[in-house]
């Protein structure tokens, strides 16, 4: 009887199933044709034949690609932008958050909204003031200090967000264990390093991951700021990349590009989906 | 308490000060600049001349700048409405007790983890190619030579393509907030209601939908922040960036301060900072208006 009514009921689910695999279908279909394309010949793309290998595997598209096509470059600049700025942004929010959640003091609902509504500003309201800036300075006239200034600049704008996700992350864990420390002898700053930093291990390697795609993914400022193909991150350097193609014609390569630059973060999310997407709703809203 | 003073000052300095460098300061310095006639975007502020609202005013008497707030009210309203019913439907059917919901979650979600660069070419160069493309190979096999033999990137149909393309991958990130918004509704409204009979549609009309107003408020929230920066596909789905079927607000700043110079026909400064402002109105605008048409306090989820 329960056997038979829990097959009537996944029977009468059968549009939803359809619904989501429909898709879930044209998603993978899409991604894989990609992938597929990215190992044919731009002849056999032309053809309509870039899923059936008929000329086997074309791993030379890659290696084209991470050679001449400079995309060794982007991918290493993105991952110590994506890298250095992920780390940066943890050690400078990560104590702040701490104070916000823990103490009382005047201010701290002053400082709290601030954070929450820097989220809601559009980059185009900041963007032409440090544009000027930096250019007087003369901060976009070497290789390093382009460099220095997007690892800065993609620091700032995602602290706010951090803040508020680690926040709402720390006032989820018990004080008592601090409260213990302190009372032991601890010093507050030390409790927070021993105690709550490894209590809160999980928010913060949630909260790294999505600033990790966040600014390995960043256009709108590298587009403006790095000029030079000496500093681009991919994704700035695969449109670049797409513009020049139109006169190469070599859309193979182009398609092992496109595979190259989003198969870290690709990777990433299949490792970490279930912690992303919990993060998602856990502690702020990731914009 | 004097211990935990010193505490504050040295954990709250650091972030204190970047948040003053990068959104404080760049936010009042748009604003007073938007009331300046300013010749280069790296003038100092010693050469900029005061013309009041003249910037507002030559922006709203532009024709471009109208297709361009078009275009985004368009992206915003439309695009609003097929993300959140998509999202919201996915999420309610994620939520009936299918198998492998964590499966369809994480492949919906998937698209939206991907770069808008990559993700445009793959519409793009595979979608929407008129060659070897998804649409016209699948068109043509189905016999519909009229829909297959469509330029889906020509002037006018492009708007659309874009659009779809869009949404297509932001619809997952929306149904995992309503997802987990759901997840919180407890199980006993249900029970409940299974006892009174309701069918699925009633159940959503009286129990889902009511107890999910905070978590559409948070999503249309989020949805009118990432609009109104709405840049990457215009960008990938032109060659001329000023096109007036898919120019946007932002793409007009860009075109204004930074690039394709024949577009541009006087280069201010100022001008560029009053659509920085002008972005920003529209952010506040649509969260007052979401927050006075959708009320949550009925009940905290």
């Amino acid at each position: 009887m329960n056997k038979k009514s829990s097959i009537i009921r996944h029977a009468r689910l059968w549009p939803g199933y359809l619904l989501l695999t429909l898709w879930v279908v044209f998603t993978v279909v899409l991604v894989g044709w990609i992938f597929c394309a990215s190992l044919a010949t731009t002849a056999e793309i032309f053809k309509g034949n870039a899923t059936k290998f008929l000329s086997g595997l074309h791993f030379e598209n890659y290696v084209r690609a991470w050679k001449t096509q400079n995309v060794s470059v982007f991918f290493a600049n993105s991952l110590l932008y994506a890298c250095v700025s992920t780390f940066l942004i943890l050690v400078i929010s990560m104590p702040a958050a701490y104070v916000l959640s823990r103490l009382k003091f005047r201010g701290n609902k002053l400082i709290q909204t601030s954070m929450a509504t820097a989220m809601g500003v559009p980059l185009v309201m900041i963007i032409l003031p440090l544009f000027g800036i930096v250019t007087r300075m003369g901060l976009l006239s070497t290789n390093l200090s382009t460099r220095l200034l997007l690892i800065f600049l993609n620091t700032g704008i995602n602290i706010p967000y951090t803040i508020i996700f680690l926040l709402s992350f720390f006032s989820t864990i018990s004080s008592s264990y601090e409260e213990a420390a302190i009372i032991d002898g601890c010093t507050r700053e030390k409790a927070f390093w021993k105690i709550m930093i490894p209590l809160a291990q999980s928010g913060i390697i949630t909260v790294s991951v999505f600033n990790f795609i966040t600014v390995w993914n960043e256009y709108f400022m590298s587009l403006i700021f790095a000029s030079g193909q000496e500093v681009r991150p991919v994704a700035v350097g695969l449109y670049s990349m797409i513009n020049s193609m139109r006169y190469t014609g070599d859309w193979s390569g182009l398609f092992a590009s496109v595979v190259l630059v989003f198969l870290p973060t690709f990777i990433l999310y299949v490792l970490l989906s279930n912690r992303i997407i919990a993060g998602i709703t856990q502690g702020g809203v990731k914009g | 308490m004097h211990r935990n003073k010193q505490l504050i000052i040295k954990f709250l300095t650091p972030a204190l000060i970047m948040f003053v460098l990068v959104f404080i300061y760049p936010l009042l310095r748009t604003l007073v600049m938007s009331f300046f006639q300013v010749e280069n975007i790296t003038s100092s502020a010693g050469t900029w001349h005061f013309t009041g609202i003249e910037n507002y005013r030559r922006l709203l008497s532009t024709k471009l700048f109208h297709s361009a707030l078009i275009n985004l009210f368009k992206i915003w309203f439309f695009g609003g409405v097929v993300v959140m019913t998509l999202a919201l439907l996915f999420a309610v059917i994620l939520n009936s007790g299918i198998k492998g919901k964590n499966f369809y979650r994480n492949m919906i979600y998937m698209p939206y983890t991907i770069s808008a660069v990559a993700m445009a070419s793959m519409w793009l160069q595979y979608v929407y190619n008129t060659k070897y493309g998804l649409l016209t190979t699948m068109f043509s096999k189905l016999g519909m030579e009229k829909l297959a033999a469509i330029a889906w990137t020509d002037p006018t149909h492009k708007f659309w393509a874009m659009f779809i393309a869009y949404c297509f991958g932001m619809v997952g990130y929306h149904m995992v907030i309503f997802s987990s918004g759901i997840e919180k509704i407890p199980s006993e409204y249900y029970d409940a209601s299974l006892i009174d009979g309701c069918g699925a549609i009633k159940k959503f009309c009286h129990i889902t939908w009511p107890l999910l107003r905070g978590v559409l408020k948070t999503n249309l929230t989020m949805w009118s922040i990432t609009s109104v920066g709405f840049f990457v596909w215009a960008q990938m789905f032109t060659s001329e960036l000023a096109e007036t079927s898919t120019i946007t607000p932002v793409v007009y700043l860009y075109i204004q301060i930074f690039g394709a110079a024949n577009a541009v026909t006087d280069r201010n400064a100022g001008l560029g900072a009053a659509i920085g402002v002008v972005t920003g109105v529209l952010v506040i605008l649509t969260f007052l208006l979401i927050n006075a048409a959708v009320k949550d306090d009925d009940f905290e989820l």
